[in-house]
């Protein structure tokens, strides 16, 4: 199969999946007993026919089809709806939220994939030495241990027992910056952002680490180290070399967690108040807002969707080994 | 053809040479001092998990402790309450004892279910390829893109949460995780010269799978069984936190969202910490195992250690 073939086959894969994806999470949600409006007739705030008006003026009075091929069509273009318990647009509810999560977790991703993968070559290439040992553990348990138990222990040492860092929201509560440059580069922000991007930070460290080091591992001792080592390269040129050839895996698990990232991380977002798109998607579930909850839902899964496919074809493209019909 | 399907006697024969292997490969295991420890906080929590309601002195829910005539509403630890008590005056002590139990569950169970249903899917899928295979993987891919918590928690939102719901809930997002590793381990081992020669000689497909591809990649179930594990107790406790755990039971988990919730976190630490320690401890106790485990299964690694 040609690269070419495969990267339409790929492609056309993906597009199914997401249509599928979408249909998946629409049906959930349909199934959902009630919407926020039912709740109102039984406190008695509105009478039924002002709800029948109300579920009307949103849509909800079609026939689910009809309702499901208009979603379809609007995603097409982007239209997310209104959502039905803030009176605005998702659009509005969803982009800031994403912004706000991803300037949290990209850098944190980054920073961890740099530092954790030379660590862990360093750690594969010393096998055995206390450095790989306790390189392990300590990411182990970062890695094992649920990242908002860590934010906890963050939080506990060193918001309410030191008082050093401030321990909820994005700013403190008497800010108000205007536009993003105000927003993301003060001193107040970096203080509330500290905890959230280390407890981040630790809890990706465990899998680059543990890639490199096997990767690094697995190189060491084939022919053309043995080739450098007679050249007589240092202990670190060859390392060099060895983990050169052992980046594939670390650079397509990194597009595969880049596109986890837009999921956020719920509990982290949650223990330090940082008003992402997880945080968001919680309080809508909570809510019942439906059209707020598929579009958060259908970004994560796009992004998942298109950055696997990124990782696959980066794969092809990548490895010599592998022919693109064997992916 | 009597002897070449798959009956009773060999399965046994089988299963008894497999048990002396994991015998062996656990003795291995028990060398490493990171998975020795790991196995000492798992046998505790186990115990803890089988027997805490009888251990605990009080019961976590119902007791309510009193110090003359008034409810003790966030004590720190002391001598009647070792420690301390919650803001609505439960012993922390019992409620962390008990707690075990549900994660305990929410761990084996899901732990056990993603692998067997993983190691199936997997092995089907790289044993029989071509449209079993397509089929298959196009549902994994599916089941990678929906993400795991959000999607748990809308579904949550509309049943009462228990843990075997939970439990469920979990299999369903996490069996894709064991089936693609397995499915590409079966598809090298197919190939090799002893799976086809018993193919030649009249197995059938089910003894084939069962008998000769299984036991090469057995190894690996295990290991992805046991992160498995670790990956149920998490997304439990995660769950749990965020309010949409089982709302009869004191979990680690629930007892955390009630510390957050309450605002209490700022001063009670005594109250904080043994659910956030217990958590923890027994995730990095079955990953340091995997670990360890891994080192043995995973051949690449081994080449390494003369």
């Amino acid at each position: 199969m040609s690269f070419r073939r495969f990267l339409i086959k790929r492609t056309l894969i993906a597009a199914v999946l997401t249509l599928v994806a979408v249909s998946v999470i629409f049906a959930t949600l349909r199934l959902l007993p009630s919407d926020p409006f039912s709740g109102l007739v039984a406190s008695g705030a509105l009478t039924a026919e002002q709800v029948a008006e109300l579920r009307a003026l949103y849509g909800l009075d079609e026939p689910i089809y009809v309702q499901y091929l208009k979603y379809v069509r609007n995603l097409f273009t982007l239209q997310f709806g209104i959502s039905l318990t803030q009176q605005r647009p998702v659009g509005e509810i969803i982009v800031p939220a994403l912004v706000n999560t991803l300037v949290l977790l990209l850098p944190a991703l980054v920073t961890t994939a740099i530092v954790s993968s030379v660590a862990g070559m360093y750690a594969g290439w010393n096998r055995g030495s206390w450095f790989e040992r306790i390189g392990i553990v300590s990411t182990t348990f970062f890695r094992a241990t649920p990242v908002f138990v860590t934010g906890i222990f963050l939080l506990v040492i060193f918001s309410y027992g030191l008082g050093w860092l401030p321990a909820f929201g994005m700013r403190s509560p008497m800010a108000s910056p205007e536009g993003y440059v105000e927003t993301y580069l003060s001193v107040d922000f970096l203080k509330h952002y500290l905890l959230p991007f280390t407890a981040t930070v630790l809890f990706y460290s465990g899998d680059f680490l543990m890639l490199a080091r096997n990767s690094v591992v697995e190189r060491k001792g084939s022919e053309f180290l043995m080739l450098h080592r007679a050249k007589g390269l240092s202990e670190m040129e060859q390392l060099a070399r060895a983990g050169r050839n052992s980046l594939l895996p670390l650079v397509t698990y990194f597009a595969l967690r880049t596109g986890m990232l837009f999921q956020g991380v719920i509990t982290l977002e949650v223990v330090f108040a940082w008003p992402g798109i997880g945080r968001a998607l919680v309080q809508a579930i909570l809510n019942q807002d439906y059209p707020t909850v598929q579009a958060a839902v259908f970004i994560m899964a796009l992004a998942v969707i298109v950055m696997n496919l990124t990782a696959d074809v980066a794969y092809a493209k990548l490895d010599p080994t592998v022919k693109a019909g064997d992916v | 053809m009597s002897g070449y399907t798959l009956d009773t006697d060999t399965a046994k024969d089988r299963l008894r040479a497999e048990f002396d292997r994991g015998r062996r490969t656990m003795y291995v295991v028990w060398q490493d001092t990171g998975a020795k420890i790991g196995l000492i906080v798992i046998a505790v929590f186990v115990f803890l998990g089988l027997f805490g309601p009888y251990v605990a002195p009080y019961h976590p829910i119902e007791d309510t402790l009193r110090q003359g005539g008034s409810i003790m509403r966030l004590e720190s630890p002391s001598a009647t309450a070792p420690l301390g008590t919650t803001s609505f005056g439960k012993d922390i002590l019992s409620q962390f004892i008990a707690g075990a139990r549900p994660t305990l569950i929410i761990g084996l169970f899901g732990g056990l279910g993603t692998g067997v249903v993983g190691f199936l899917v997997g092995l089907t899928s790289g044993y029989f390829g071509g449209r079993v295979d397509e089929g298959l993987m196009r549902l994994t891919d599916l089941t990678f893109a929906l993400p795991l918590l959000p999607m748990a928690l809308v579904i949550l939102s509309f049943v009462t949460p228990n843990v075997w719901i939970i439990t469920l809930v979990l299999v369903i997002f996490l069996w894709k995780m064991p089936a693609r590793v397995i499915r590409s381990e079966v598809m090298t081992v197919k190939e090799r010269t002893f799976v086809k020669s018993a193919r030649a000689r009249g197995a059938g497909h089910l003894r084939t799978m069962f008998l000769h591809v299984t036991p090469n990649v057995l190894g690996i179930g295990f290991l992805y069984t046991a992160y498995a594990v670790g990956w149920s107790i998490v997304a439990g406790a995660s769950l749990a936190f965020l309010g949409f755990g089982d709302p009869t039971t004191t979990s680690w988990g629930r007892m955390l969202e009630q510390v957050f919730r309450s605002g209490a976190m700022r001063v009670a630490w005594w109250w904080v910490l043994p659910p956030a320690l217990g958590i923890a401890a027994v995730t990095t106790a079955v990953f340091l195992v995997g670990r360890a485990f891994e080192e043995i299964v995973n051949p690449e690694l081994q080449t390494e250690t003369e």
